[in-house]
Order: C-alpha cells, then sequence, then structure tokens
C-alpha cells in the first residue's frame, strides 16, 4: 500500500521516435559543378547524396525526404514530384505544388535493394536529367535561386507538418471552456533543410533570401548548409545557420569527402542534436545586401524608421521603401578642425549610421 | 528512446545468440538494415551511421568529445547495445594506442550493401516475373491476413471462454500453431479434460499489439525449431537462417509477387508455417509466387509509424487496421473508454477488462470500474498489462494531444487508479488465528496484549472493545501465559 501515494505517479508515454523530414536542396549551378569537376563530378556528388538521402530514411520508415534542385533561373522538385512536371513547370511562381509519391513501376524489380530507395532514386535522376536537358547553355545566369528553393521547401514542410499536427481544439462556440489551448510546445515532426551549395550568394537574392530565413527561424527549422566550391562562399547562408541554428559546414578543402561531411556532420537530426555536438562557424560573414543596388556592403546607410540598408545616400534623402524624408544632418561635409564654440551646442541629426563607429551618433560639426 | 516494449523481446532473443551466429545474420544486408533500423537507439543510429563510411577506427575518445556531456548516459546505453548486437568492436584497453571502435566488417559491408544497392545477394526479394492474378491485391491481402491472425487470437480467447467460438466456418489455426501455443504456455491443458485454459502469458499476448503479437509467435516458432534440432530431429530449418529469412520479408513491398523458385530449400520449407501465420499468401493455381502481407511487411516498422498519418489512413481505408492496429481507444479521465472497433474479437479483448455499456456500427463504449478491473485482475491480467494494453492502441487524437501538450499519453488519474484498484486485492491478507475477547477487566487484557505483542504474535487489537487477534502459531504460548496468570490469580486468592 506505501507504495503509492500522491508523489508517484507513473507516466505512460508514447513511445516511438518523432518522425523527421529532411529537405535537401542542391544547387544544380552548371557553372560551380563545371568548376568543381576535376574534383567532384556532379554524377559522383548525386551518388553520395542519394546514400545520404537513404542513410536518413534507413533511420526510420517514418521519415521523409523532399529534394529540390536550385537551378540557374528556377526552382525545381526532384522528389516528391510536382504532378505539373509534364508541362514546362515554372519555378517559384508555380502556384500550389501538390505533392504525391511517384508511382513510376520501372526499376523496382532489383532484389539488391530497397523498394523505397530505388523509388526515390529512380524519380531524382529521372528529373535531374530533364533538368539538365532543359538547360540551355546560351542562357545560363552565374547565379543559383536559393530564395525561391527556400520557400518552396518551407510550403512543403509546412504542408507535411499539419498532416501531424495536433487536432484543433473544439471549436463549438457553446461550450468554450472545453476548448484547451494547445501550445505546440513540442513539435510533432523534425523538419530541417540541407542545402548543398557550390556557388556565390548572390546580392541580389538577399532580401527573398532573409525572408525565408527568418520564416525558418520562426519555425524552428534548422537550415543548413555544405558549401563545396572553394572560390565562393555563400555568405547569406552562413547567416542562415546561425540564425535558425543549422550548421555551416565548408567541404572546399576536399569535396571528395562529401559523404563523410555528410554522414558525421549532417545526418544528425533534432533529437540526436540534442546529444551530439554540432560543427561550428569560426567567423560568420554578416554583411547585409542594400536595398538599393543589391551589393553587399560593410558600410551603409539605414533608414531609421523601417531599418532598410542603403550603400548609399538615396535620391532625394528618401527612403526607398518607407517613403520617409531623412535628415542627414551634415553627412559629407569635409571635416574641418573648428574652435570649440562655448556658448552655442549645435544638436545631434540622426540619420547617418557608419557601423565602425556606431558609437558616435553625432555628425561632423560644420565648420563656421 | 525507440526500443519500444515489443522490441525488447526481440533484443532479448538476439543478445542471447553468440557472435559467431551474428557473423553469419549480418551476411544479409536486409537483415544488417533490419537490425540497425528497429534494434537500435537513436543516438546508436547516428554514431553507426557516422562511422559507416569512415575511413579509420573511431577513437573512444573522439566519441567522447562529439558526444555532449548531459548525453553520456543515452552514449553508454547506446555502445552497450551495439556491442551486444555486435554491431561495434572495440578494442581493448592498452597504454600504448589509445581505445577505438569499428564496426564488424560484415555489419559495415552489409549495411552499406543496403544503402547503395550494390552487390548481388538478392536480399530483398526476388520479384516474380509470372503474371499476377488479378483479385490478388492490398485489400485482399488484408483480408487473408485478417482472418489468419484472428484465428490465432480466437483460438487463444476462446479459451478463456468470454465469448462464444463463432460458427463462422473457420477452423481455428492449424495444429502446428496449436502445438505451438501450447509450447510457449500461451493456453495450457489443464487436467485430464481437453478444454483449453489461457495462461498469464496468453493476457500477455492477447493485450500486445499486432505487430508484438507476431514477433511473440515468431519467436516461440524458432525456439522451437531450435529445440527440434538440438534433440536431433532434423527440420530443415535453422534458426539463423529463419531469422534473416523474416528480416527479409520485412523489408518486401506490400502487394508485389515474389518468386519462390529463388528460394533456398530450407526457405522453401518455412513457407507452410508463414502461410499458417498469415505472413505470406500463396495463390492456388500457381504456388511459385508469394505474396508478403502487412504482418509481414511491417515486422521491423516502428511502433509511430505503423500510427502515423498514411499508414493509419491507408489501413483504415483498405480494412486490415480495423482489425488490428486502428482499434483505436480514447480514455477519458472521467473513467470512459470509447474504442472504435468493430471487431468481435477486439470487443472481447476490451470486455476482459472493462465494463461495456453501448454497441454501436464501428465503437464501444465502456466505462472503467473497480469491478471490471478487479474481475480482470481475478483473471491473471494485471494493471500493467490492462495499462500497457490502452496505450499501445491509444487513438491518434490522444498521441497527437498529449505530444503538443507534453502530457502523459494516458490520464494519469486512471493509470494510478488501475494500479490502486490492483492493490486492492491485495488489501486483504488472511492470517488464520485466534480471537480473544471477553476479558474480566481491562488489566488482565492488557497484560496478555502486551505479552503476545513482545512474543510477536499479535496481528490486530483493539483496546476499547478489548480484544485481539494472534497468529495461529501463537496460540500455546498465550494459552500457557493466560494458564499461568490464572494459576497466579487463583493461588493469590
Amino acid at each position: 500500500m506505501n507504495a503509492i501515494d500522491g508523489s508517484s505517479h507513473v507516466e505512460v508515454n508514447a513511445t516511438g521516435q518523432t518522425p523527421s523530414l529532411l529537405t535537401i536542396v542542391i544547387d544544380t549551378n552548371p557553372r560551380g559543378w563545371a568548376a568543381l569537376k576535376d574534383t567532384l563530378p556532379f554524377s559522383k556528388a548525386i551518388a553520395n547524396i542519394l546514400v545520404f538521402i537513404n542513410a536518413h530514411l534507413a533511420f526510420g520508415n517514418d521519415n521523409q525526404v523532399a529534394v529540390l534542385a536550385a537551378h540557374s533561373n528556377k526552382a525545381v522538385w526532384l522528389y516528391p514530384k510536382s504532378p505539373h512536371s509534364d508541362r514546362e513547370p515554372n519555378g517559384s511562381t508555380d502556384g500550389d505544388v501538390e505533392m504525391k509519391d511517384v508511382d513510376d513501376d520501372k526499376d523496382r524489380g532489383n532484389a539488391n535493394k530497397y523498394p523505397q530507395f530505388s523509388a526515390i532514386e529512380s524519380s531524382i535522376l529521372s528529373s535531374l536529367q530533364s533538368l539538365i536537358k532543359s538547360t540551355l547553355p546560351s542562357t545560363l545566369p552565374p547565379t543559383t535561386l536559393i530564395a525561391g528553393a527556400l520557400s518552396q521547401s518551407l510550403s512543403h514542410i509546412h504542408k507535411t507538418s499539419l498532416s501531424f499536427a495536433p487536432p484543433k481544439a473544439s471549436t463549438d462556440p457553446a461550450a468554450p471552456s472545453t476548448a484547451v489551448t494547445l501550445t505546440p510546445s513540442q513539435p510533432t515532426l523534425h523538419a530541417r533543410i540541407l542545402i548543398v551549395s557550390v556557388s556565390d550568394s548572390e546580392p541580389s537574392q538577399y532580401i527573398p533570401t532573409m525572408n525565408a530565413v527568418f520564416a525558418a527561424s520562426h519555425a524552428r527549422i534548422p537550415i543548413d548548409t555544405l558549401s563545396l566550391s572553394q572560390h565562393c562562399s555563400p555568405t547569406f547562408l552562413q547567416q542562415a545557420a546561425v540564425i535558425t541554428g543549422g550548421v555551416f559546414l565548408s567541404a572546399a578543402l576536399n569535396p571528395r569527402g562529401l559523404l563523410t561531411y555528410l554522414m558525421f556532420g549532417l545526418l544528425a537530426d533534432a533529437e540526436a542534436r540534442n546529444s551530439v555536438t554540432l560543427p561550428t562557424q569560426d567567423s560568420v560573414d554578416f554583411r547585409a545586401a542594400c536595398f538599393c543596388h543589391r551589393k553587399v556592403v560593410d558600410t551603409g546607410f539605414v533608414c531609421s524608421i523601417c531599418l532598410s540598408i542603403f550603400c548609399e545616400v538615396p535620391q532625394g534623402a528618401e527612403c526607398l521603401t518607407c517613403g520617409t524624408k531623412l535628415a542627414l544632418g551634415s553627412y559629407g561635409a569635409n571635416p574641418a578642425v573648428v574652435p570649440r564654440k562655448k556658448k552655442k551646442r549645435k544638436k545631434a541629426l540622426n540619420g547617418v549610421m557608419d557601423r565602425d563607429a556606431s558609437g558616435s551618433a553625432a555628425g561632423t560639426p560644420v565648420p563656421g | 528512446m525507440s526500443v519500444n516494449a515489443n522490441s525488447s523481446q526481440l533484443s532479448e532473443y538476439l543478445e542471447r545468440l553468440p557472435g559467431t551466429t551474428f557473423r553469419r545474420l549480418y551476411q544479409q544486408p536486409s537483415t544488417a538494415f533490419a537490425i540497425f533500423r528497429r534494434m537500435l537507439p537513436h543516438l546508436a543510429k547516428t554514431i553507426v551511421m557516422a562511422m559507416l563510411y569512415m575511413p579509420t577506427p573511431f577513437l573512444l575518445s573522439d566519441l567522447e568529445i562529439w558526444v555532449k556531456p548531459t548525453a553520456k548516459r543515452q552514449k553508454d546505453q547506446a555502445l552497450s547495445i551495439l556491442r551486444a548486437l555486435h554491431i561495434i568492436a572495440v578494442t581493448v584497453p592498452c597504454r600504448e594506442t589509445p581505445q577505438s571502435m569499428t564496426l564488424t566488417a560484415n555489419f559495415k559491408s552489409s549495411l552499406r550493401f543496403a544503402l547503395e544497392g550494390g552487390g548481388d545477394h538478392n536480399s530483398f526479394g526476388v520479384p516474380s516475373q509470372l503474371p499476377i492474378a488479378a483479385d490478388v491485391d492490398i485489400a485482399f491481402l488484408d483480408k487473408y491476413a485478417r482472418k489468419k491472425w484472428d484465428d490465432i487470437l480466437h483460438f487463444v480467447v476462446n479459451s478463456v471462454g468470454l465469448i462464444d467460438s463463432r460458427s463462422d466456418g473457420s477452423n481455428g489455426p492449424k495444429a502446428s500453431v496449436k502445438d505451438l501455443l501450447m509450447a510457449g504456455r500461451l493456453v495450457e491443458r489443464k487436467g485430464a479434460s481437453s478444454t483449453m485454459n489461457i495462461t498469464q502469458a496468453g493476457f500477455t499476448f492477447l493485450l500486445q499489439e499486432a505487430n508484438s503479437q507476431v514477433w511473440t509467435l515468431l519467436l516461440l516458432w524458432l525456439e522451437a525449431a531450435d529445440h527440434a534440432n538440438k534433440e536431433g530431429h532434423h527440420t530443415g530449418m535453422e534458426s539463423v537462417d529463419m531469422l534473416s529469412f523474416l528480416f527479409l520479408l520485412a523489408s518486401l513491398e506490400l502487394g508485389r509477387a515474389y518468386s519462390t523458385d529463388a528460394l533456398t530449400e530450407p526457405r522453401r520449407n518455412m513457407i507452410p508455417y508463414l502461410v499458417d501465420f498469415g505472413l505470406i499468401y500463396i495463390p492456388h493455381h500457381d504456388r511459385r509466387q508469394y505474396f508478403p502481407t502487412r504482418l509481414a511487411t511491417t515486422l521491423t516498422s516502428s511502433e509511430s509509424s505503423l500510427r502515423s498519418v498514411s499508414a493509419g489512413f491507408t489501413a483504415a481505408s483498405e480494412g486490415m487496421g480495423g482489425a488490428q492496429d486502428s482499434n483505436a481507444i480514447i480514455l477519458e479521465t472521467n473513467f470512459r473508454m470509447y474504442g472504435y472497433t468493430s471487431s468481435p474479437l477486439q470487443i472481447a479483448v476490451l470486455a476482459l477488462f472493462c465494463d461495456l455499456k453501448m454497441r454501436f456500427q464501428e465503437l464501444v463504449s465502456g466505462k472503467l470500474t473497480r469491478q471490471s478491473v478487479r474481475r480482470a485482475v481475478d483473471m491473471g491480467i494485471t494493471a500493467d498489462q490492462i495499462i500497457s494494453y490502452l496505450a499501445t492502441h491509444a487513438h491518434e487524437q490522444m498521441h497527437r494531444v498529449a505530444a503538443s501538450a507534453k502530457k502523459s499519453l494516458l490520464p494519469t488519474v486512471i493509470v494510478d487508479q488501475i494500479r490502486l484498484w490492483q492493490l486492492d486485492t491485495e488489501r486483504m491478507a488472511t492470517t488464520n488465528g485466534f480471537l480473544f475477547k471477553e476479558f474480566d477487566d481491562y488489566k488482565e487484557y492488557i497484560s496478555v496484549v502486551t505479552f503476545a505483542d513482545e512474543i510477536g504474535v499479535l496481528q490486530w487489537r483493539n483496546d476499547r472493545k478489548g480484544m485481539f487477534f494472534i497468529t495461529y502459531a501463537g496460540l500455546s504460548q498465550v494459552k500457557d501465559f493466560v494458564k499461568n496468570k490464572n494459576k497466579e490469580k487463583k493461588a493469590g486468592k
């Protein structure tokens, strides 16, 4: 009898692991891969990524995967396939992307392969082939549209997590007391995004990328990045990893070890990340791109109302985003040594920000 | 952790196997894959995957750094499971070289094959090229498996005598299955009469979810085969090969035909048994192909995936889950219970411990009462069994609410109460003995009761009424004491 008292409750908890959804965004920029072709050909990289996908799925059969290609001019679903794949997919402008499992039956007859694995593999390979075929060498911008792929994967994650979400509280207006407020303190689906990047961050993509990153951070979806290219550094993706609590790894020194990088550094999902030390970055490039010319700037002007960043004074000193008339103070005047005036003091005007010397908010005094 | 109740049976069985057996088991990629997926806790999986493509041995000191200090307990647990299953080998500690660990060769190559899809091992089943009969679809297979399995369960439940044996033309399971159930002491013949009686192990079996029931039976089968081999009977089956074949079945795809020609002779011998269990189906007209049923393909699925949305949806629409997994129970804090099932079998199981009040098309509702739980406890069912049954069959809604509100799956109040009700039965301890009462005066009573207390035979006393109760063994001593007392009294007079 003494074994039971009020303090020792026996909690019956659901066992089993939380399903985890891995969204992989593969940067398929032809220029980026061409630069890598001596060390890591594209086909080899895809083979490694496929093994990585299989490893993720092997963790449990409710784990899911989604793969996107961020191409130089569009973002394309590789798996699960878009139902509109027969007509020309128009990338991120494609409205509602319905997902369904591939039902092509070829290549399933392999006795040496787990059926689910071969289904995913054939889907990814065939979509990649059609993507490569449709790419014309003449129209190749040197950049990759990461932002579109990011927003597509975020919407996919949202859609998937809805199917795992707790039921809505009672909507009966007659009995509002029964409506238990459910705080999603523990997610029922662990989602994360992995970007395999080979190209530089495009400054013109700054705003859409950052919007996606903050959305991900809000939804507590870590964005991991594996950068393969030696010459470029995806600045914004570094920031994305920091903001969302993801991992940024650079495999630039040894791109051939792609699989080891993936398996060791990036396979751990949210559950394992609680118990495993993650690779960290020693220095993060926090530079932003300006809103006016999409240039990455070290020092710039910031609108005091909406915090938009400009690389130079906007025309008419009017913020391009919110239209506020900004007082520039005495910015741009030549500095001169002035005898100290004791009677009058000019009030400091805001509107000028210097990153390096942000401590001194006052403008330089005008001579005379 | 993902190691749940039903995989513990299997892990117990596996951990008894010697290392050489594991080496043979891991030769088949599908086995390595299934064990990886089913038996390992999450951190262990992460460690294995990190080591899989590592060219050099993994130093234990590096592992120490990699795993956060807060997760040391999980790490040690993971390592011990990995070692017990012979997945990693750790070097002996010595002074010159630091301690390191490697994946065992067979496991490593097999898991690599499973992930890469290379090799020529045919361990994921050879599909049959023959034409498939049109009527063999997933719904048919589900119906078939359900009938086979329900027959087995009915056989066990019937031995309780709670439900009448139905006259729907089924003759129950085959004799071999019956023997197996008896050998596993799930049911036993009591006395000279030929009636079957369910044992406590049988109740445990009934109250498990389908997946662990299948494993229970399969493990019984493996043990029976081991036993027979030891006694010199040549069954043509070997438990290691049987286990590999089961893992192979688990990786097959539901609704596809596979070729029996590609199987080895011992494995072909296993097929009749598996047909009896309802794990595979062989069409009558063509014995060269076999179909795995849902019972087989979900062998290595984790518990939550059986419940996951897509699986639940397909199961609901295809009828299989109706009998087994989607017997979804909603338990309210007011002791009311709603079971979404229409299977007479599940209703019979529920009736074992629940007071069923109403029955609708696909729903039974009832109440957990003190009486109903007591009745179950009297039959030999424990409170833990009832609780685990309710937990494994909890409705999807209960899981979601529990997961999002971070509460326990079943209402704590109910769980505690069920345990208390069980303890109720243990509240009354009977002791044979004697009651002493009607003493002449209080002083005399006190002296006798103090004596009884001192020699430790006193069971109960009531000073106000002047009564006490002593054990049987203490009677002679207390009697002597009272006699002496009376003598003294008389002498004193």
